[in-house]
């Protein structure tokens, strides 16, 4: 919508006949925009509908045509589970639509498709972080009974991402979790974040990299240390707990390891793939990065000095971290829920969990998978895995999430660059996250 | 607005007749077509926007909204992040148009020389304001790259000051880079067109002057550039209707950090990504009404001048 883009270049050129032609102009406009205000005041739907239920026993008999839509498949793990499913299945057919090219503008497709409730698609690939968001609007089917038939074979902190308000909106298809990338020639192994800081600031080669750019990456970086430091964002009843010793320590600690040489300061300009490729100059100790990284790092001359870890724990509490991932959401507006159920029932089940690992590198929300020989041949740090993703929790869970977002990085990243005092910040992050709650 | 300074030469209308009435009818019948087109792409989109600005949309209940008046305006106009972003977006604008009409005027006249093969120059010179802006910024993102961008690389390597500094990363730097990126992609623009002005400077002028023994430099301050200022102005006023919408260069580059946060960037994340439609559309809204009024200012002040200078001069 590029509601502000202005006309000017016409005005000043036609200025010959303006003064005449303007009056009429203007009363047209008036006109058009009485006649919107009209309508735009109508054409919203009143209240949430109640939301329709999944039926864990339809998958069985669907058939038909299955349409899920998402991003890029940069791995090829959403194209290839439709083309597996349908393979299976024989009598319904799925079929993988890439609806933007980053998470961004798909999550800008999606909506759009909600609101205009177009029956495009049956399924939906949803970020962990947009459950709230999307359930609280009413735009998808809910699930519970579904992930409460098949929650045996499940990760529980996965299954956590798809929650809002005790029902459940999406099934887990796979996850994420931060790992410690580190040269195991150079640094030790991180037991905890302490030592990992003073490891990395012993000598100029051992720096720790991450993901220090101002966006959502950044939030996550924090609430790692966060969490593992005890502290949390909103408790259960969603009363916000920021203001704490533990976001102080978290800050200050972070603040600290950019000014002792723990981390370089370029890491402010860092997100996923600038660290990656910082890290492979080989002028790095540690590196904070998802698990897509270890196939790329194992083809740099770095991929016989390089080790997995997975998040160390703060001293003295225990090691956490922050769930990524990826959900698979039913639109309230599919034709085929039927065929979306029986979808959802192959790509969680164990067997094809197995092939996530294997053929995408993408994490299980099977626990089994991480122990399967086959699995681990592939993935040989999936025990790594496994225990960063059981230890970390989701991220706050509100339908104004990206606004808690923007006040958890703007702040922090405020005082890793040195403009705002913590104190300061904490205030700040702690009433911006009260007024976002407040959102109408 | 200046539309009588405008229109000189045009004779005041005598009475109207009712000739005149039915021509005028005529008139308005033939235009009534275009009008009609001018108002659906451009007046109706922004009635709408200014509708949804007078409103907040629930991000909690589908489809609940509630009519507020002018509160999201009220609201945008006591916050900082308004007030900081429309200072830096006039920061920006400010640097990056002086810099492009200086170096754009410069390069319009290396271009009006007569020189071997300048018809294909005056079409390469254009090949930066050709490039997407979202991947010039990632050109220029990787060229001030920490530790391994070409930018950096060269600096420290020479032992210049920067060579060791996050330039992304820095209040200032952050902003120098931008603009940089800026003035990189749309000088050659705003060249064009102080070009097209120069050449219909007649060469008589300039005989005229030299015949009266005047330096190079005298010719270039007291007829070049008094006869190129329409063209400047011009220039100046495309240029900074464009920098005051400017978007892409600090979402790709800082995501606004560092005090590069702009009006629309600020827009687009209340609109985009909170879904806070009521308050993005006053923010754009606002946006909008800054640029409005800014080349209100240039037409009036600057822009007014345009024929007059060309006729006195005459």
């Amino acid at each position: 919508m590029d509601l502000n883009r202005p006309a000017f270049p016409l005005q000043s050129q036609n200025n010959a006949a303006a003064p005449r032609n303007r009056k009429a102009l203007a009363a047209t406009a008036l006109a058009a925009a009485l006649l919107l205000s009209a309508c735009g005041g109508g054409a919203a739907p009143q209240g949430a509908e109640q939301a329709a239920a999944a039926d864990p026993a339809s998958g069985a008999n669907a058939s038909g045509a299955v349409n899920i839509c998402g991003v890029k498949d940069a791995s090829g793990i959403y194209k290839g589970t439709a083309e597996a499913f349908t393979k299976a299945n024989g009598k319904v057919t799925a079929k993988y639509t890439e609806i933007g090219a980053t998470t961004d503008e798909a999550r800008t497709q999606i909506v759009q498709r909600l609101e205009g409730k177009s029956t495009e698609c049956d399924l939906f690939i949803t970020d962990v972080i947009w459950t709230s968001e999307f359930a609280s609007q009413g735009w998808l089917l809910d699930q519970t009974k579904l992930v409460e038939a098949n929650k045996d074979r499940l990760i529980p902190s996965t299954v956590e991402t798809t929650k809002y308000q005790d029902k459940y909106w999406g099934s887990p298809f796979f996850t994420n979790a931060g790992l410690i990338y580190y040269q195991k020639d150079k640094v030790a192994k991180p037991e905890s974040w302490q030592q990992l800081y003073a490891e990395a600031a012993k000598a100029p080669g051992n720096g720790y990299v991450y993901q220090g750019k101002q966006y959502e990456g950044l939030t996550v970086n924090f609430l790692e240390m966060l969490y593992s430091a005890g502290g949390e964002v909103l408790d259960d009843q969603g009363d916000v707990k920021i203001d704490s010793k533990e976001t102080r320590d978290v800050l200050n600690f972070m603040s600290d390891g950019l000014k002792n040489g723990s981390a370089d300061r370029a890491v402010l300009t860092y997100n996923e793939d600038p660290a990656r490729l910082a890290y492979e100059s080989g002028d790095f100790g540690y590196q904070r990065n998802w698990p897509h990284v270890y196939r790329l790092l194992n083809a740099t001359p770095l991929a016989s000095s390089f080790a997995v870890a997975p998040l160390p724990a703060w001293e003295g509490g225990k090691a956490s971290g922050v769930l990524g991932g990826w959900n698979l959401a039913i639109s309230a507006h599919s034709t085929n829920q039927a065929g979306a159920v029986a979808f959802i029932d192959y790509a969680t089940s164990p067997e094809w969990q197995k092939h996530v690992a294997m053929d995408y590198s993408q994490a299980p929300v099977n626990e089994a998978a991480y122990s399967d020989a086959a699995v681990l041949q592939k993935m040989p740090f999936a025990t790594e895995l496994l225990a960063s993703v059981k230890g970390a929790k989701p991220r706050p869970i509100s339908p104004v999430y990206p606004q808690i977002s923007q006040a958890i990085y703007k702040n922090v990243y405020a005082v890793l660059s040195g403009t705002a005092s913590t104190e300061d910040a904490v205030q700040k992050m702690a009433e911006e996250i009260t007024t976002a709650k407040a959102s109408f | 607005m200046a539309t009588k300074t405008l229109q000189p030469g045009r004779a005041a209308p005598a009475k109207t007749s009712g000739r005149d009435r039915a021509e005028r009818r005529l008139a308005f019948r033939m235009t009534a077509p275009s009008l009609v087109i001018m108002a659906l792409v451009a007046a109706v989109p922004i009635g709408y926007a200014i509708w949804l600005s007078l409103n907040q949309y629930s991000v909690r209940t589908a489809g609940l909204s509630r009519f507020v008046g002018l509160e999201n305006y009220i609201n945008a106009l006591a916050s900082q992040e308004w007030w900081a972003a429309f200072g830096q977006t006039f920061l920006f604008a400010g640097l990056s148009v002086s810099l492009e009409l200086v170096l754009g005027t410069a390069m319009a006249l290396l271009l009006n020389l007569a020189f071997k093969g300048r018809a294909v120059l005056r079409t390469v010179v254009l090949l930066p304001y050709a490039i997407i802006t979202v991947v010039s910024a990632i050109t220029w993102q990787t060229m001030f790259q920490p530790n391994m961008g070409l930018v950096t690389n060269v600096l420290s390597t020479l032992g210049l000051p920067g060579g060791d500094v996050v330039w992304l990363g820095e209040h200032g730097y952050a902003m120098a880079v931008i603009v940089m990126a800026d003035v990189w992609k749309t000088t050659p623009f705003a060249a064009l067109i102080i070009l097209a002005g120069l050449q219909v400077i007649s060469a008589e002028t300039y005989e005229a002057a030299e015949l009266d023994g005047a330096s190079k430099w005298q010719t270039f301050v007291n007829i070049t550039l008094p006869l190129l200022r329409p063209a400047i102005v011009l220039a100046a006023i495309f240029r900074t209707m464009d920098a005051l919408r400017v978007f892409d260069l600090p979402f790709v580059l800082t995501r606004g950090a560092n005090g590069t946060e702009s009006m629309s960037m600020l827009a687009y994340t209340q609109l985009r990504e909170n879904r806070l439609v009521g308050e993005g559309s006053a923010l754009s809204i606002l946006t909008f009404l800054t640029v409005m009024v800014v080349s209100v200012i240039y037409v009036r002040f600057a822009g007014g001048n345009i024929r007059d200078v060309a006729k006195e001069e005459q």
